[in-house]
């Protein structure tokens, strides 16, 4: 049998528990637990929604499709610009390190409102034209992304080591600050190696 | 003299009707503002919804009609980079509809959170009375439980181990 002493401690530790439990609700009003990592997710999945099957040998005249796709988790609600741009090899890419993005010009944007924990994913289709061989060069004229033809007039040499003309259709992530009123570089970017064919 | 009046009416219709097309076409300056005002009132809507959210709201809703706001800016911008002008004003005018709506739910959203928010002193009282009346009520059971312990006790009879 437990003696008095015994049961005292076991009511005093009952009260202290149920006095604990009725001051959680007050608690939460002002003590806020930090939350875990913040950052943001951008990646590109192939067409059947899957990381494989992505576009890599391409031609002229034909639609190429791929899923982009969008996580927020910066603890808050966010506004993405999705930045779709095409280079060669030899243009700059963006620079993580220092949070550069490439000069390179805009070919599509689409923007983004995110909550916290939410995810946004959205179709890429693109197609080339006046695409052109040469000696050791080739060029592309134009660029349609979705609905949205551009001018792009790339031109790539032949690539020795890896045997093709590589062109490389790449993504950012930019950020908007509601502060500043402007959006930056938000140090995320996916990028797809495409080959130039003649024939498709 | 009837026929007269009747080729008149004809070409004052034939000039009204060539005339409109004229009168409404709208150039790449204007329609570039109007996307401009457009993608100002979707950052406004977005500045909106943070402030609601700063105060607790629950901004997931807004967030998916702000999308379809961004598809109408962008539908907009490629518009208007094509040279497609009008339907560059039409896109961005159904974007800065939808975003003057979200900034106005938002703005109403957080005046609601906001005078819930005033009430915190309600949860702290109940949680003060419901404190106060835990620790009395297990004040009562243990000197309950104490007397009887006690006459428990007292009840024992000594046994005397042979």
């Amino acid at each position: 049998m437990l003696s008095l002493g015994d049961c005292r401690y076991a009511f005093i530790v009952v009260g202290l528990i149920g006095v604990l439990v009725f001051n959680v609700p007050s608690l939460m009003l002002f003590v806020h637990l930090p939350g875990g990592e913040r950052f943001s997710e951008l990646y590109v999945l192939g067409p059947g929604h899957m990381a494989e099957g992505y576009p890599f040998n391409v031609g002229a005249g034909v639609d190429y499709s791929v899923f982009l796709g969008v996580v927020n988790h910066l603890g808050e609600s966010a506004c993405y610009e999705v930045v779709v741009k095409m280079r060669n090899a030899t243009e700059p890419l963006p620079n993580a390190t220092s949070g550069v993005q490439s000069p390179l010009p805009m070919l599509y944007g689409y923007e983004v409102f995110l909550a916290e924990g939410q995810t946004w994913e959205e179709a890429l289709v693109f197609r080339f034209d006046d695409v052109a061989f040469g000696a050791n060069v080739s060029s592309v004229g134009r660029i349609r992304v979705n609905d949205a033809w551009m001018n792009v007039n790339e031109t790539a040499v032949w690539d020795n080591v890896n045997n093709g003309y590589y062109y490389q259709v790449f993504v950012e992530l930019r950020l908007y600050n509601a502060t500043g009123s402007s959006f930056g570089f938000h140090n995320r970017f996916v990028g797809l190696w495409l080959n130039m064919t003649s024939s498709m | 003299m009837r026929w007269l009046v009747n080729v008149f009416a004809v070409l004052a219709v034939v000039c009204l009707v060539f005339s409109v097309p004229l009168g409404l076409a709208i150039g790449a300056e204007e329609a570039s503002a109007v996307v401009a005002d457009a993608d100002t009132a979707l950052r406004g809507a977005f500045t909106a919804a943070l402030n609601a959210e700063s105060v607790g709201v629950n901004v997931s809703g807004l967030m998916g009609r702000m999308n379809d706001a961004g598809v109408a800016l962008t539908g907009a911008r490629v518009a208007l980079a094509a040279g497609n002008y009008s339907d560059a004003v039409s896109r961005a005018g159904e974007c800065k509809g939808l975003a003057d709506g979200v900034a106005a739910d938002a703005g109403v959203l957080k005046n609601d959170a906001a005078a819930q928010a005033s009430l915190w002193w309600v949860t702290v009282l109940l949680s003060v009375t419901g404190s106060v009346v835990f620790v009395v009520v297990l004040f009562l059971v243990w000197r309950r439980f104490k007397r009887y312990y006690a006459d428990r006790l007292l009840g024992c009879r000594p046994e005397v181990a042979a």
